[in-house]
């Protein structure tokens, strides 16, 4: 146990390193000066440069101002923004958890849907439910996310107007931004009308949770459908039946727990394509998350500023999936590292 | 115990010719084939059945409707957008394009992928521990990321979201090859070989490879599934494509500026990259499941 929390601790820290590398040598390979790269500060003059580069020691070797580069991170000097001049820390502290509230619930969506789903289909495998929930999620696995919520907002916004076009909540609404999740923030905040708000902030989450979760959903359904199939032709299913449990009991005590196990790791490459749609969705819906953020910053050339979300959007997406790739060890010891369950 | 399975016909159909059979009876994965060959047909001859050249704008028909639609005119199929540049050709070189560098790329990232994968599979101790865990972890890096940052770095274009995607790609390959090569080299026919004398690169090319290849055409599916989906994401972002050239994704960006007058524009272009993508995704489920029949019967 502890063996294994010291393996994940030291690969935690080796990729972080070698993200933080990248991020660093990010500074030289991006056009324009290094200073201004690392930090986001303009020099005026050439007396101001030398202290500039004197004090973020880039007069030293490499390794010297890698070093000082992390221990800045560390610290939280994350240098300021091109664009607007603000430092960038407070801007990813209000962009994350945008992004991370939108694939929270999109992720919700397709546990709770794609999971019960895909366990009928697999216990019901080869019948006609089967096929239709199976081309179903074949279909809406194949949509490319950026049309289908263009689709959504020319139908659902444009014709029919149910729901809002775009942002997180009407402007009606005072809601300083004091975690950066909108339903917590509403709730904390002061003289608002609470449930209005609640209801507003639901309408507009609506369609990108949607259009983020419906591939997600697909992949899940599959996964799921796939895993319970594997786990039926086993030994262990037949013995089960044999004794004469029903097959509810079989289900409950024998399948799902089997089932859901080789799931789990195949859920962190779903993390990864989960936050792709997130911020491709994000910039449909102009929701103020990190995709939003980061396209916004590429299209204005804001090099600090991709320099440093490129680390933070790399380091939660990687956290994640160690982390996933963590439980699943500690909860099942017995398989292999590098077995990965199929589609 | 021993179950005889006694082959009745005069030949022994090879492996490949059992997966082709196995595939073929199931119609819904034949269909897609059908439709994923005729993609394959338009992206090879586009110059050749497009009826208008996809650059040449015409303002004497600026925004003509579908034919299906009542005012529109059977000379422009899927109408034309806001400079009258006929769709249905556009789409057809569109196809070409994004069709076209999804292929090339995978089969980069494929060669890419495969080389370390094996280097990684045969080698063991830590090194390749270290080397493997760190490339699991940085697998988890979004494509998107990686072509903002190559963006900012090359600027944009259509090779240069390629190499991101194809960036984005490898790690995968290099996982699945890894697992693969290392649970092959445990068995008893690799052993034979080696105790025949062979050396890791004959061991590689002769006994390793020719059992890989299904698993490489699998996973060479789900990849170009991705990489079509990402092409046109970049186009549709302008990170990728730039507008001039038809590419799926920057042929429905243009479309948005007239979505409200002119929802084809939006909608055709769409339909098209759902359609190549599905059909993909249906050959390559319908493979998985040909190989899977094949191998448990």
């Amino acid at each position: 146990m502890i063996q294994i929390l010291i393996r994940y601790a030291t690969l935690f820290i080796t990729t972080m390193l070698v993200l933080a590398a990248l991020s660093f040598s990010l500074a030289y390979l991006f056009p324009g000066d290094v200073l201004v790269n690392l930090t986001g500060i303009t020099p005026q003059n050439e007396t101001e440069r030398a202290a500039l580069l004197r004090q973020f020691q880039l007069d030293k070797p490499y390794l010297f101002q890698f070093i000082h580069y992390v221990q800045q991170l560390l610290q939280g000097n994350w240098g300021y923004s091109f664009v607007s001049g603000l430092p960038l820390r407070e801007e990813i502290g209000i962009a994350m958890p945008a992004t991370i509230e939108l694939s929270a619930y999109a992720l919700f969506v397709a546990i709770f849907v794609g999971v019960p789903l895909g366990c009928y289909a697999g216990m019901r495998s080869y019948t006609k439910r089967d096929y239709l929930i199976n081309s179903a999620s074949m279909v809406s696995y194949s949509f490319p996310v950026f049309w289908l919520a263009l689709v959504f907002i020319m139908v659902f916004s444009l014709n029919l107007g149910i729901v809002p076009l775009s942002g997180r909540v009407s402007l009606l609404f005072d809601v300083p931004p004091t975690t950066g999740f909108i339903l917590i923030d509403i709730i904390i905040a002061e003289n608002t009308d609470t449930s209005l708000a609640l209801n507003d902030a639901l309408y507009h989450l609506l369609l990108p949770t949607i259009s983020i979760a419906l591939v997600s959903t697909a992949s899940v359904v599959r996964l799921t459908r796939r895993s319970v199939i594997d786990v039926l032709k086993s030994p262990y299913i037949a013995a089960a039946e044999s004794r004469g449990l029903s097959r509810v009991q079989i289900f409950r005590r024998h399948i799902l727990r089997n089932a859901l196990l080789p799931i789990l790791p195949l859920m962190a490459i779903q993390i990864t394509t989960l936050i792709t749609n997130a911020m491709i969705v994000e910039t449909l819906f102009s929701w103020p998350g990190i995709g939003n953020w980061l396209i916004q910053a590429i299209y204005q050339r804001d090099y600090p500023a991709l320099r440093v979300g490129m680390l933070a959007v790399a380091t939660l997406v990687v956290s994640f999936t160690i982390l996933i790739d963590l439980f699943n060890r500690i909860i099942d010891p017995s398989r292999e590292k590098y077995e990965r369950g199929t589609v | 115990m021993a179950q005889f399975s006694l082959y009745q016909e005069e030949s022994q159909p090879s492996p490949w010719h059992r997966t082709w059979e196995e595939f073929r009876s199931s119609h819904v994965a034949f269909a897609g084939f059908i439709v994923l060959g005729l993609f394959l047909f338009v992206s090879l001859f586009a110059p050749l059945v497009a009826p208008y050249d996809p650059l040449q704008q015409n303002i004497d028909a600026l925004l003509v409707p579908p034919s299906w639609e009542p005012n529109g005119t059977v000379s422009h199929l899927f109408g034309t957008d806001a400079l009258g540049r006929d769709v249905f050709s556009r789409i057809m070189y569109g196809c070409r394009v994004t069709f076209g560098s999804s292929v090339l790329l995978v089969l980069i990232a494929m060669l890419v992928g495969v080389t370390i994968g094996t280097i990684a599979g045969m080698t063991s101790g830590v090194r390749s521990s270290v080397i493997n865990h760190t490339l699991d972890a940085l697998m988890a890096i979004p494509t998107l990321l990686i072509a903002i940052i190559i963006v900012a770095i090359l600027g944009t274009g259509l090779v240069n979201s390629m190499w991101a995607i194809t960036l984005a790609l490898i790690p995968q390959f290099i996982h699945h090859t890894r697992s693969f090569v290392r649970s092959e080299m445990k068995k008893e026919y690799i052993l034979a070989s080696r105790l025949d004398g062979a050396k890791p690169v004959q061991l590689f090319f002769h006994s390793v490879l020719p059992n890989m290849i299904e698993m490489l055409v699998v996973q060479g599916s789900l990849a170009l599934s991705v990489a079509v989906i990402d092409i046109s994401a970049l186009g549709f972002l302008n990170l990728g494509a730039q507008p001039p050239l038809p590419e799926l994704g920057v042929i429905l960006a243009d479309g948005l500026d007239v979505a409200y007058v002119a929802p084809w524009n939006v909608g055709l272009p769409g339909l098209t990259i759902f359609l190549m993508v599905l059909a993909i995704n249906i050959v390559g489920d319908g493979l998985r499941s040909a190989l899977r029949r094949r191998l448990t019967h």
